[in-house]
């Protein structure tokens, strides 16, 4: 009778998940319990660490249901797998985003091709630890600062990475805050961080319709590999500017863009399951990542450094930074770190065009290396 | 595959790459610098453009 009893116990211990816990849940979840606190208490990214952070968490508790096929976040994993939904978090984006910085001054836009030399580092460095070349290209894209398009560069060079590629880009991304200010102080003095810049023109509304229009053409000519991107983004800013949508692109903005985040965040914190993700590989990419913010960050300042050998209105360096992508991130650092040194000093409006821009020079950076890889 | 899968080749896929994106981002550039030309064609009335949408 006893016996039964003590068989019956570890038949229904047996089914629950506590006797397959081993020290890489316990690391797991750990980190995924720092993402949280750090959303909450330091207020790093709430929106994209909070839902990353609770999904590592319960992925990494053996025999949860919601990570395995036909679990919801197994879905949610889907969604992002299959591109679904990258482009419709540039819809989003797009409805929210006003580019009238990135046209009131064109000059800045070069910026957002300097940023990202990071990624090229990191492809170097990936190939010289024996990732294959379309691996090194997915591990570069990180450096583009952009969630959705290393995503989407990712599934298309080597999907088996999407994992480790796509937590590094969103916990930089949201870690921006931490890892730009000391390239950017090393990199500067306190004079050229409290220059200020002269205020823009005003961009027509004319102009602000014209703009996704003309950048939609062009993308979908020239870089059909990263289109459906750059398409949506400018399909949503397009329903913000023609002011004759203002249902469409207020769901765009407002409903749908949070639905997408809470899949796409509960999707890629699903994927930090310690079996999968604590192995040296994830190391290497974890570290590479890393050096292409930081290559991203300190290039994008030494190209508006350089800028200003040229020009006659110099443009405060900061703003380099924020051609890394990341919108609005990368920008509210830039911001952050001038008015540290001058509170009057607002640079957060300039530092939105290089910042808009990094967005293309990731795309066209995908784009090409795509091309050049002979993948379609 | 179009690029060899070496150093070699990752060097090159990346300069080719990094001065083609420059390339290409300056275009984009100049293109928006002549979009202040587009104000010479005609102007649009936010308030129009609002008040006649359903």
């Amino acid at each position: 009778m006893f016996e039964q009893i003590l068989g019956f116990l570890q038949a229904m211990i047996d089914q629950t998940g506590i006797t397959h816990v081993w020290w890489g849940n316990i690391v797991m979840i750990a980190i995924g319990v720092t993402m949280i606190l750090l959303a909450i208490v330091k207020k790093y990214e709430p929106l994209l660490l909070i839902g990353i952070g609770f999904s590592c968490v319960i992925s990494n508790v053996p025999g949860s249901d919601l990570i395995l096929p036909g679990g919801l976040f197994n879905y949610a994993y889907h969604g992002i797998e299959l591109l679904i939904i990258p482009p419709l978090i540039f819809f989003g984006v797009g409805a929210m985003t006003d580019f009238g910085p990135m046209i009131a001054h064109p000059k800045l836009v070069i910026l957002g091709a300097m940023a990202h030399l990071g990624i090229f580092i990191a492809l170097i460095g990936a190939k010289a630890l024996g990732f294959s070349i379309n691996e090194s290209g997915a591990i570069g894209i990180i450096g583009g600062a952009d969630g959705p398009m290393a995503v989407f560069v990712c599934v298309k060079l080597a999907p088996h990475l999407l994992p480790q590629v796509a937590v590094a880009a969103y916990s930089y991304m949201a870690l921006m805050p931490l890892i730009q200010p000391p390239v950017m102080k090393l990199l500067t003095s306190k004079k050229e961080r409290l220059i200020r810049m002269k205020q823009m023109r005003p961009v027509s509304r004319l102009e602000k319709i014209a703009f996704p229009i003309v950048i939609g053409i062009v993308v979908n000519l020239f870089f059909p590999p990263v289109a459906p991107l750059i398409t949506m983004l400018m399909l949503g800013n397009l329903f913000k500017e023609c002011l004759v949508t203002d249902r469409l692109y207020k769901t765009a903005a407002n409903d749908l863009m949070n639905v997408i985040i809470i899949i796409l965040t509960v999707g890629i914190g699903s994927t930090m399951n310690a079996e999968k993700f604590l192995t040296f590989k994830t190391i290497e990419i974890v570290i590479l990542g890393l050096i292409a913010f930081l290559g991203g960050t300190a290039s994008g300042v030494i190209g508006a450094k350089i800028m200003n050998l040229f020009l006659k209105e110099k443009i405060n360096p900061l703003l380099g930074s924020a051609g890394i992508a990341s919108v609005p991130i990368a920008a509210r650092v830039a911001h952050i770190v001038a008015a540290r040194e001058d509170r009057e000093n607002l640079l957060i409006y300039h530092a939105m065009g290089p910042n808009l821009a990094g967005v293309f020079g990731t795309a066209i950076s995908g784009g090409i290396m795509l091309a050049l890889l002979g993948v379609k | 595959m179009i690029v060899p899968d070496t150093i070699y080749g990752a060097i090159l896929l990346s300069v080719i790459d990094f001065f083609l994106s420059i390339v290409v981002i300056t275009g984009i550039g100049i293109v928006l610098a002549a979009f202040p030309l587009l104000n010479k064609v005609g102007k649009l009335d936010d308030e129009k453009i609002r008040n006649s949408s359903h």
